[in-house]
């Protein structure tokens, strides 16, 4: 039984949970973000997220791993209207980890926030720890009308009802990286070389995508940035989700 | 006072009377158990099999709030099996006799409410075909349940206290099974033989008894305690504005000792109606249990105020905006009923003559527990449609599906409890012959 | 288990066979189809199992011309992407162009050539033979009769070797009715720039260097002219060049999505943006700004204009007009730019040029970060312009309903959709004997038709484009197959040259291909011995290759200003900059702000559910159509949202929910181009209202375009509710830390 004990140690040494082989972190630069939705659409194609429909969207039941928030600002005539794309934070401190009884969900090496959905029995108590609200739950088993299925991407699963599911940071299109890297017989991912679907057709070039542990990585820099903040920092989830102050003051 | 011409039973009268709800079933229980049986099938299982089917979208709940009428039921009936098994065992403890005619119908209550509220545990997930995956079973893949989650420990806690409860009071039951036993004939008398584990009344027999009894009450009391302090870390552990507040743990546990002595108060009006047990379930019991009903009322008022206090004290757009959808949201009138029914309605019975009267404690009990139920439906709707991010907010409202398995569960707790009733006798027929005065000879 | 007998045995196996059976028993009822993973015994040689093969084609989704690469697994499109190398997206893309891919597997596309039974009857289905042998013998006929003007063709805004087969083939055939109508086409910014530049092309507007934005209802991060490639611009405009961040201004009655991202959003009254430019002008020829030789000229046309005379029509202070005026100078390369409502009122052109004439007198024109002319794009050699103006339209009603039209062909548009009820366009087209349409989908006008030509979608088709407007740099991208088609469709290009064939005489010889490969290929082969051959390639095959590869060919130079300054001379003094209106103001309180949707575009992408579902960035709202309202508007009216509001026009009255929208002035109420559709498949069927089809049919003289900005309406409230389904909750931060560092936000 002495792995075990070796095994408690190793968790409980100070930092295990903080540090990762990778630590892919995306950065969101506001001042470039439109809020135009073109990484909502990568998002459902590159992860097969179901086309609900009217009824669903009603009910609040809606997939998109990645949404737009909006907020207003002042009043008619001085008004604002900022956008905030809001995914799963990825966070290092999650408070959606603990909760859940069968332990579906769990911090992988690479400091991604991950989602077994085989493991997943729909307690939904993740979705409801979130403060991002970024948990989408599949209250029914949605099919797609033929042939749109055809669509499908064949390196992401479809999920079933009753299962909790979120943003992955596109782990297929890591571990598609990797396995390269792997083949060049490098023994790390470059920058660059991933790129998640939302962060690929971002128009205004708004998102980053790295490895945080590069120092030399774009994100990297963006996060080093003045205006780099956390949504919700206060609550101390540490998101690898970097933002970037939209800059208001103008001469 | 009606126990000017109050007649004690002897001990023969005991014997018969309470044997009598075993052994003579008329047609009146024949309807009800039937009625309740099928309102169970039809409103429980029926939906449920439906939710199976399509999936648990057919409740009401969202994307902000994800949890529902399921789990603010599940938090009900765990709460109202609270005092049953507690109650018992403390009133056991400090030797408080009157405990003695109510406790047996107390902790079956505590038994169905537990049985009740796992079934809505099995509502709730959205996969209960591996529900399985949350108890410790050895697997080839080495997968174990994650102790971190609160529900896990939960998971823990609810099969605990359900093993020991349903120890403490089939262990409460032997004598009086036997009593069963010796009263009847055929395949009764067998099947009581065995229930009896043969029982002859020792000396041995009744000291091994007391022994383990005293042993399983205390071992009962922090248990209890800490179940609801557990339910409530489902909760409190989170960091919901409106959920995520260091006073649940009392909170819940006081709350559910409260719906728990209500619920207690309207099973004795009933039991003593429909099953002629004025003779021991007296005046004086309703006069002790409305007292501590008082108590847990202002402790339940206390802890509110606690709440509301501590939210607006606390100055952040999270706690103030959940408060303000709380107490004047579309949910307000809600809140206030609770207010009204579990925070002012049971002054009334600082009265005495309110305190003693079977009908006005039958209402004012389950008023009770409309706001207590109405409590936790509250905790739920009114707190994740109002998390972090206002674009998020969201609303919640339960579905026809959900209403029905609300109603229905109703029918499951009565069912189990009718069954209850013939196979058990509801008061402790030998308890009840402690607390009478000597054999008198003459009669 | 060693010691097992066989009782032990035997009761196991029956336990065994007792559990198995029953899994067997439920298996087989929950069983679904068995599917092969591959449908193929012997793969094509085109992809290998398990690999995904990405092909470079060009999108079709609207006018731009971005470059897309299609990712394909096991002869399946998965994924769209931008294409890296091409100069308009540069690897980025759209929703629109993303959603593609449900385009392509929409269940609602036509699978086979239908002809209709009788008039008014049903369809039934035919084989493309006798489907093209009718139409063959048809057009063979009105030929040799020497009616081939009595047919007409009517198409989208086809480019490149399409639109030149089109017009070869009406041409032998003897017509010259060949048109194209696309609803969101900026006739007036091309009269504009015509008058102004003596351009027949657009300019290129050089957002990403410029310092100071001033733009005139014109949505270029949404929906105008290239929105992908100027949110690129856009990007780099604010965050992309160090300290240096470009200003953006915007200027329109209802706040688009580039208004939600300028620094200032400013709501003049609607259709007095050119006196507002008039004014800014004028501040720059009185501040001393403009040092040109015409000067004289130019304060004499923009004397009348000071910021004291229009702020009241305009409904912005006059400090305010002399501070944007002081910025737009100060902030050079500065650009003006105008474009969706503000250039389709009834003064469209005149807007233009006053806003142009801004660029022109800060000195923006033909450098870096202003209005840069495009070079003629010399790969593909477009006919020329033949986009219909609203005039022409009504030109072709007129022939269709007095009988000069025999046959109609309609390609890939939807006229009916797209033109107002007033234009009584549906009722014309229903007169023409014969009437055909080449379409993918069951649109509004392919219902009204006698025979429906299924066409493949443009990732099953062989084509090339010309982006417009150009990058500054001669440019074009290839269009080819990423899978082959689905159903029994064809592409537009190989039923024309079929027709060829069919009909016969002259045509064959002057299209002698079979099919669009071939044609496309010999056109390109002509460009390539003309202008490529002394390149690096040794054959035309070799140089083939490699424009499929990368899907866009062109010059490999960057943008070089050409610094003459084109314009003429002053073209202000005649203009009619008041805007007029439908409906006089006392009946018709509100100005209805039609615009086109950034996500269905002008309704061409109602059908598409992922557009569908995707919440418009305004207002979050999916699925539906709405009506936007001031809130001190709804206020007064007792309107709540999802209130179902009459808004009657003096052409008609269409009924939507309101939705409380903040950034809209009081006096206008906004609706979205794009639902209302009463085909076109079940995800746009009979949803939302088409704010089209109540406007008054009154143009633009200069341009003779719709002026779909100039419509009056009344509202009144129904009584109904309709709950509009939106995704967001409460649209204000409440004082949370969402968009600042902890401990700033109060």
């Amino acid at each position: 039984m002495a792995k075990i004990t070796d095994k408690i140690k190793e968790y409980t040494r100070p930092g295990y949970y903080e540090k990762f082989d990778y630590h892919w972190t995306m950065s969101i630069d506001l001042d470039r973000c439109t809020g135009c939705g073109a990484c909502v659409v990568a998002c459902q194609a590159e992860n097969n997220l179901p086309i609900v429909g009217e009824k669903r969207f009603k009910e609040r039941r809606e997939m998109k791993w990645l949404r737009i928030e909006r907020y207003w600002e002042g009043e008619y005539p001085n008004l604002k209207l900022k956008f905030l794309p809001m995914l799963c934070q990825q966070c290092d401190q999650a408070p959606c980890e603990t909760p859940c009884p069968v332990a579906a969900t769990y911090h992988n090496q690479d400091g991604l926030n991950t989602q077994i959905y085989n493991r997943c029995i729909g307690t939904r108590t993740c979705a409801v720890y979130c403060p991002y609200e970024v948990r989408y739950f599949n209250w029914f088993t949605y099919t797609w009308d033929e042939p749109l299925e055809q669509q499908l991407n064949p390196d992401v699963t479809v999920r079933e009802k009753g299962v909790m599911e979120k943003c992955t940071f596109c782990v297929q299109r890591i571990r598609m990286a990797k396995d390269k890297a792997k083949d060049d017989n490098r023994r790390r991912v470059k920058d660059g070389e991933v790129t998640p679907a939302c962060v690929q057709s971002c128009a205004s070039e708004a998102m980053q995508f790295g490895d945080l542990n590069d120092p030399n990585s774009k994100v990297s820099k963006m996060t080093k940035n003045k205006r780099a903040y956390h949504v919700l920092e206060e609550l101390n989830t540490k998101p690898s989700v970097v933002y970037l102050q939209k800059v208001e003051k103008h001469d | 006072m009606t126990d000017t011409n109050y007649q004690e039973p002897g001990y023969a009268d005991v014997n018969r009377d309470i044997l009598q709800t075993l052994l003579v079933t008329g047609p009146k229980y024949w309807i009800t158990f039937g009625i309740s049986a099928s309102v169970a099938l039809i409103c429980f299982f029926g939906p449920w099999a439906y939710q199976l089917y399509v999936g648990v979208g057919a409740a009401g709940m969202n994307r902000s709030a994800m949890w529902g009428t399921y789990l603010s039921n599940f938090i009900f009936w765990i709460g109202l099996s609270h005092s049953g098994t507690l109650l018992s065992a403390v009133l056991h403890i400090t030797h408080s006799g009157w405990r003695k005619a109510i406790y047996r119908s107390a902790e079956a209550m505590t038994l169905f409410s537990l049985m009740t509220a796992a079934c809505f545990v099995m509502v709730h997930v959205g996969r209960l075909w591996f529900v399985h995956w949350t108890a410790p079973i050895p697997n080839p893949m080495e997968l174990w349940p994650n102790f971190r989650s609160p529900l896990m420990f939960d998971v823990m806690a609810v099969t605990t206290y359900l093993t020991a409860s349903s120890i403490f009071i089939y262990m409460g039951s032997v004598p009086d099974y036997a009593a069963v036993r010796d009263a009847s004939t055929g395949l009764r008398r067998r099947l009581y033989t065995i229930f009896s584990f043969g029982w002859r009344g020792t000396a041995k027999e009744w000291h091994t008894l007391s022994w383990a009894y005293m042993f399983f009450a205390v071992f009962v009391i922090p248990l209890a305690v800490s179940v609801h302090s557990i339910v409530s870390w489902d909760f409190a552990l989170s960091i919901v504005p409106g959920l995520h507040q260091t006073i649940f743990a009392p909170y819940f546990v006081c709350g559910a000792i409260y719906s728990g002595t209500a619920g207690i108060v309207s099973v004795m009006f009933l039991l003593r109606k429909y099953m002629q047990l004025e003779r021991y379930i007296r005046e004086i019991h309703l006069d002790n249990l409305g007292k501590l009903l008082i108590v847990l009322s202002l402790i339940w008022t206390y802890i509110n105020i606690v709440e509301v206090f501590t939210g607006w004290y606390s100055g952040t757009s999270f706690e103030y905006e959940f408060l303000k959808f709380r107490l004047f949201g579309f949910y307000a009138p809600l809140y206030w009923e609770m207010i009204l029914f579990c925070a002012v309605v049971p002054l009334f019975m600082l009265h005495k003559k309110i305190r003693t009267s079977w009908k006005w404690m039958f209402i004012i009990s389950i008023l009770i527990n409309i706001g207590m139920f109405t409590e936790r439906f509250i905790i739920v709707a009114t707190s994740l449609p109002r998390k972090f991010l206002p674009d998020a907010f969201g609303f919640y409202f339960p579905s026809f599906v959900e209403i029905m398995i609300s109603i229905g569960s109703f029918a499951i707790f009565t069912t189990l409890f009718l069954i209850f009733i013939k196979w058990t006798p509801c008061v402790s027929i030998y308890e009840v012959k402690e607390t009478l005065k000597p054999l008198r000879r003459d009669a | 288990m060693t010691n097992i007998n066989r009782r032990d045995f035997l009761k196991l196996i029956g336990a065994g066979s007792v559990g198995t059976g029953a899994g067997v028993l439920y298996g087989e009822v929950t069983k679904q189809t068995v599917e092969l993973l591959i449908p193929q015994v012997i793969p094509p040689e085109d992809y290998s199992p398990g690999i995904a093969t990405w092909y470079n084609t060009t999108c079709g989704q609207c006018s731009a011309g971005c470059g897309i690469s299609v990712r394909t697994r096991e002869g399946r499109a998965k994924k769209i992407e931008g294409n890296p190398v091409h100069p308009v997206n540069q690897g980025r893309l759209c929703s629109m162009g993303q959603a593609g891919l449900n385009a392509l597997y929409n269940p609602d596309r036509i699978r086979r050539p239908l002809k209709r039974n009788a008039p008014g009857g049903s369809f039934t289905p035919i084989s493309w033979d006798e489907a093209l042998t009718t139409l063959g013998r048809r057009l063979g006929n009105l030929k040799i009769q020497g009616k081939g003007n009595q047919v007409t063709l009517l198409s989208d805004g086809v480019r490149g070797h399409l639109d030149k087969l089109f017009a070869t083939f009406m041409q032998e055939l003897g017509s010259d009715n060949y048109l194209q109508y696309d609803f969101a086409f900026p006739n007036a910014l091309y009269k504009a720039n015509k008058i102004l530049f003596d351009i027949d092309t657009l300019p290129y507007y050089d957002i990403k260097n410029t310092n100071y934005v001033l733009s005139f209802g014109a949505d270029y991060l949404g929906t105008w002219l290239s929105p992908v490639h100027y949110s690129l611009a856009y990007g780099h405009l604010r965050q992309g060049r160090g300290k240096r961040r470009g200003k953006c201004v915007q200027i329109e009655p209802r706040m688009s999505l580039t208004g939600a991202n300028a620094d200032e959003w400013i709501p003049a009254k609607p259709g007095t943006e050119g006196l507002l430019a008039m004014a800014i002008a004028n501040v720059i020829i009185s501040d001393d700004h403009y040092r040109g030789s015409d000067i004289d000229d130019w304060a004499s046309a923009v004397g009348s204009y000071s910021p004291s005379a229009v702020s009241g029509q305009t409904d912005i202070t006059e400090s305010e007009i002399k501070r944007i005026a002081n910025d737009f100078i100060r902030h050079r390369p500065a650009l003006a730019i105008a474009g969706d409502n503000i250039a389709s009122g009834t003064n469209a052109v005149s807007n233009i040029l006053a806003i142009n004439a801004l660029n022109y007198l800060a000195g923006n024109l033909n450098k870096e970060g202003g209005v840069i002319f495009n070079k003629k794009p010399s790969l593909v050699q477009s006919t020329q312009q033949r986009h219909a103006s609203y005039i022409d339209m009504m030109g072709l009603r007129d022939a269709m309903s007095t009988g000069q039209v025999d046959t109609l062909i309609v390609h890939n548009t939807n006229p009916v959709f797209n033109l107002p009820n007033s234009s009584r366009f549906k009722e014309a087209l229903t007169k023409v004997p014969y009437k055909v349409s080449l379409s993918s989908f069951m649109d509004e006008t392919t219902d009204l038709v006698d025979l429906v030509l299924p066409l493949n979608t443009y990732l099953e088709s062989w084509g090339d484009d010309i982006p417009e407007p150009g990058v500054g740099f001669t440019t074009a991208t290839v269009l080819q197959p990423v899978v082959t088609p689905i159903y029994d469709t064809r592409s537009s290009g190989d039923i024309i040259l079929t027709l060829a064939h069919q009909i016969g005489g002259e045509l064959p010889v002057a299209l002698p291909w079979t099919n669009m490969e071939d044609y496309l290929k010999a056109g390109w082969k002509e460009i390539y011995s003309g202008q490529i051959a002394n390149s690096a390639f040794n054959s035309f095959d070799q140089f083939w290759r490699k424009a499929l590869e990368s899907g866009v060919w062109g010059e490999n130079k960057t943008c070089v200003p050409d610094r003459k300054n084109k314009t003429k001379q002053v073209q202000l003094n005649n203009i009619t900059i008041a805007p007029e209106f439908s409906g006089d103001e006392k009946d018709f309180p509100f100005t209805l702000l039609p615009y086109i949707s950034q996500t269905f575009f002008d309704g061409k992408g109602a059908n598409l559910p992922w557009l569908q579902e995707l919440p418009d960035p305004m207002t979050s709202i999916v699925y539906n159509s709405w009506i936007e309202l001031n809130p001190a508007t709804a206020k007064k009216l007792g309107i709540k949202e999802g209130d179902l509001i009459n808004v009657q026009s003096k052409e008609g009255s269409l009924q939507a929910p309101a939705f409380i929208f903040p950034a809209i002035r009081p006096d206008v109420i906004a609706i979205p181009i794009g639902q209302g559709h009463t085909q076109y498949g079940r995800y746009a069927k009979n949803r939302g209202v088409n704010p089209i089809n109540i406007l008054e049919s009154i143009v633009d003289d200069a341009s003779n375009a719709l002026a779909w900005s100039s419509t009056r309406v009344k509202i009144s409230k129904t009584g109904k509710h309709i709950d509009l389904v939106k995704t967001s909750g409460v649209t204000r931060t409440l004082g949370r830390q969402i968009f600042d560092k902890p401990g700033k936000h109060s």
